[in-house]
């Protein structure tokens, strides 16, 4: 067991109408994970037993996702894993308008909790990463604050304004930190996972709070730069964020690439998840499938090609799905055609259709819709 | 303790020779089946769902994997404060101390366990069958009856009767004679190996039992006979539905293509009656560019490349480009090298085929690997075992680990 301690902001990014049923830290990704397993499965891959899972708004299948904490091993008498619903009975927070407000919210479970440092993630980071090292090369700097980051000198300057962006100098301190600026100056992406002592965590908050802030990286971070060590930790494997349609489709498909099934799936640090006692798969007499991600409980007699599907999906004889992302207990009745969909979760397509998206523009259905 | 209606005990100490290096380190009913269980998961699972919450599993054979796998038995919902499953090896006391001698033996010497929940009645399942069963219609029939035991029957084919224990039963299905495995059988009604007593009377006839220094303290070839001979009330609960005793390679194999095919023969899972098991979740499977399957089922984990037809594929396994793979049972974490090609070959946990092999197709009567265990052609490769390169394993053989 070591030191430190987690805490995981559940995500508020808006992507209806995927999100309009659940926090996008329990959006379903990778043919069987949520968002929040990758994080989650990294904070218990580092010994941490304590970890805090801060939600906003929508929580109720997050908690639904989680439980008791028992997959990531943290249903633990001692501490373990806690849900933290917002609090805004508190005398600064009236409304959460920023993540310090839900930190604000939490405050007493930081106070109470005996470790002497903090992994603090939002819950939708895409990336697997071992957080010892992150740990150890923090006390080994002796800094106040340390960031993990990625050098994305290859990305387009578009692709670049999502992210927290690092100024840094030789030795990897960060001297300036800019949020999704429209035009980027630098190619070091923050990947919203900070590392410190949780002494120091309070006192930010504290102060915050009392001054009315609301945005941690903006308000606590940039704002008191001057006075703080923060250190960059490169991380040089992959990493995203689910932000966007276009983002949690396109980490979807990546998935369909061995070498990153490898670094993020079958690596030394697995991602756990909640164990859904499906039945394997099974594939009929005329299935077809190429290039595909499947989970179990599935039954499949069409065709799936570059498709990510989760559990319990049927696909009918005859049917084409191509370069979707097929959600648990979806069915898609015989002789129908798919191309970039995106269905949520119980969405059923009769015979005989067509739902034809576009790469750009992946066609989204709501969760239990009938077509 | 509160007291229970109905106990279970599933007998699963058997060591099921007849399944070859199978059981080798494992017990019977830890043996993998159906591309994500064992055995041992259909009485566990038909217990929850029958409503019985108190299951003893009596282990004597090889039980290490068995017990890691039992847990705490929270896969079968089965970790109750008051109840759940319990692992009952034989054990030391102060003047005894032996081996599970039989069946009924195994019971006797857990008396003391039961006591403890004091039950009315007591369900005794063995640990070797596929099947999907409601215990609690037949808890309702021994009730109804007033029966001292109720025993489980399902017809089966005349010509195959003289394998089974079979019941001899009246018109009122009273049991008026019981054979085990009888030359000339008298009716086609075979004994599940699934019993009901009165726990009173149970304690009873094994108390008795083992007093007698002659008896191999067994329920079918002891208990049951003593029983009817005394003139105890024993009816019949008919079974209608899939059940098949999976003690030999060829059951098993057969067993695990019975999932296959649409409509399947056998269908483990599902939403009204679900199969648990122990499972960490793994990632989904991944099917390659080339891959081809046909009519098989697959679990969570595998990287699938090569052409899979009529196989049921366990968790993590990997199979290479342009292998070829037909009619196969490939237990977990198994590694199929590039263009391998299997037909009719059972492979247990974690062995590893390299490029180029060859198994169950080619004919030699003289290879060191023939086994009388593999009939009708099968293949066995014990777990853990490893083929080399372009290795041919001819039909019928029995590889194990060197």
């Amino acid at each position: 067991m070591i030191d430190t301690m987690g805490i995981i902001i559940a995500s508020n990014v808006n992507i209806p109408p995927l999100t309009d049923v659940r926090s996008a830290s329990a959006l379903p990704i990778a043919g069987g994970y949520r968002i929040i397993d990758f994080v989650l499965s990294d904070m218990a891959n580092a010994g941490i037993q304590n970890v805090g899972v801060a939600t906003e708004a929508n929580y109720s299948s997050l908690m639904d996702h989680i439980k008791s904490g028992s997959p990531w091993d943290l249903h633990r008498k001692d501490r373990g894993l806690t849900i933290l619903p917002p609090n805004i009975a508190n005398k600064n927070v009236y409304e959460i308008h920023g993540d310090l407000d839900i930190l604000t919210g939490i405050r007493e479970f930081i106070r109470r909790a005996p470790e002497t440092y903090v992994v603090l993630s939002l819950g939708n980071c895409i990336y697997n990463i071992d957080f010892k090292e992150v740990i150890k090369e923090h006390i080994d700097k002796q800094a106040d604050i340390t960031v993990i980051y990625k050098d994305m000198k290859d990305v387009d300057q578009r692709e670049l304004s999502r992210f927290t962006l690092l100024e840094l100098d030789e030795e990897k301190w960060v001297t300036d930190i800019e949020v999704c600026p429209y035009y980027p100056k630098w190619t070091y992406a923050g990947a919203d996972v900070f590392v410190m002592e949780k002494a120091l965590l309070e006192s930010i908050v504290d102060e915050c709070a009392s001054k009315g802030y609301h945005d941690f990286i903006k308000d606590a971070i940039a704002k008191k730069m001057s006075g703080l060590r923060v250190y960059g930790f490169e991380h040089t494997g992959y990493l995203d964020k689910i932000d966007s349609m276009i983002a949690y489709f396109g980490n979807n498909m990546m998935f369909l690439n061995a070498d990153m099934q490898k670094e993020m799936l079958h690596s030394k640090l697995p991602v756990y998840t909640k164990n859904k006692d499906l039945p394997p798969t099974k594939y009929g007499e005329n299935a077809k499938i190429q290039n595909s991600y499947i989970a179990d409980g599935c039954k499949i007699y069409g065709t799936v090609i570059n498709s990510v599907l989760s559990g319990d999906v049927t696909i009918g004889e005859g049917t084409v799905v191509k370069n979707s992302v097929l959600m648990q207990g979806v069915t898609v009745e015989n002789g129908t055609q798919l191309e970039y969909v995106v269905l949520d979760k119980g969405v059923k397509v009769s015979e005989n259709k067509t739902l034809i998206g576009q790469e750009s523009y992946p066609l989204p259905v709501a969760k239990g819709t009938v077509i | 303790m509160n007291s229970k209606k109905c106990v279970a005990m599933i007998l699963a100490g058997g060591q099921g020779s007849r399944l070859g290096a199978l059981t080798k380190n494992v017990a019977k009913p830890a043996v993998a089946f159906g591309g994500k269980y064992r055995i041992i998961d259909f009485p566990l699972s038909n217990c929850v769902h029958s409503g019985i919450d108190t299951v003893g599993v009596l282990t004597q054979y090889q039980p290490l994997d068995l017990n890691t796998y039992i847990g705490n038995g929270n896969p079968w919902d089965l970790n109750r404060n008051n109840g759940g499953v319990y692992v009952l090896p034989p054990y030391q006391s102060a003047k005894t101390g032996e081996w599970y001698k039989g069946t009924a033996n195994a019971i006797y010497q857990n008396l003391g366990f039961l006591d403890r929940f004091n039950p009315e009645t007591v369900l005794i399942l063995s640990g070797d069958h596929i099947y999907k069963m409601h215990y609690g219609k037949m808890l309702q029939i021994h009730e109804q009856s007033k029966a001292a035991a109720t025993i489980a029957v399902m017809p089966v084919e005349w010509e195959e009767a003289s394998r089974f224990g079979i019941m001899n039963v009246d018109a009122d299905g009273n049991i008026v004679e019981f054979e085990e495995k009888p030359k000339n059988p008298k009716s086609n009604l075979a004994s599940m190996g699934i019993y009901i007593f009165d726990y009173k009377t149970l304690k009873k006839y094994l108390t008795d039992d083992e007093r007698d220094p002659e008896s191999a303290n067994d329920f079918g070839k002891n208990i049951i006979p003593t029983m009817l001979d005394a003139g105890e009330k024993m009816v019949t609960y008919r079974f209608e539905g899939y059940w098949k005793d999976v003690g030999t390679i060829q059951s098993l194999w057969e067993a695990n293509m019975d999932l296959l095919d649409s409509p399947p023969v056998f269908e483990v899972s599902n939403k009204q009656w679900n199969i648990y098991s122990r499972n960490t979740a793994l990632a989904p499977q991944y099917v390659g560019e080339n891959a081809h399957i046909k009519n098989s089922t697959i679990s969570q984990g595998c990287m699938i490349y090569g052409d899979v037809t009529h196989s049921v594929i366990f968790s993590n396994v990997e199979i290479g480009e342009g292998a070829d793979v037909k009619d196969c049972v490939i237990m977990p974490d198994v590694k199929i090298g590039k263009n391998v090609k299997l037909k009719n070959t059972v492979i247990g946990v974690g062995a590893v085929l390299e490029d180029g092999v060859s198994v169950g197709i080619s004919e030699d009567p003289q290879s060191k690997y023939i086994s009388g265990m593999c009939t009708n052609g099968l293949v066995l490769i014990e777990g853990g075992a490893v083929i080399k390169e372009n290795a041919d394993i001819p039909k019928g053989s029995m590889v194990e680990v060197e």
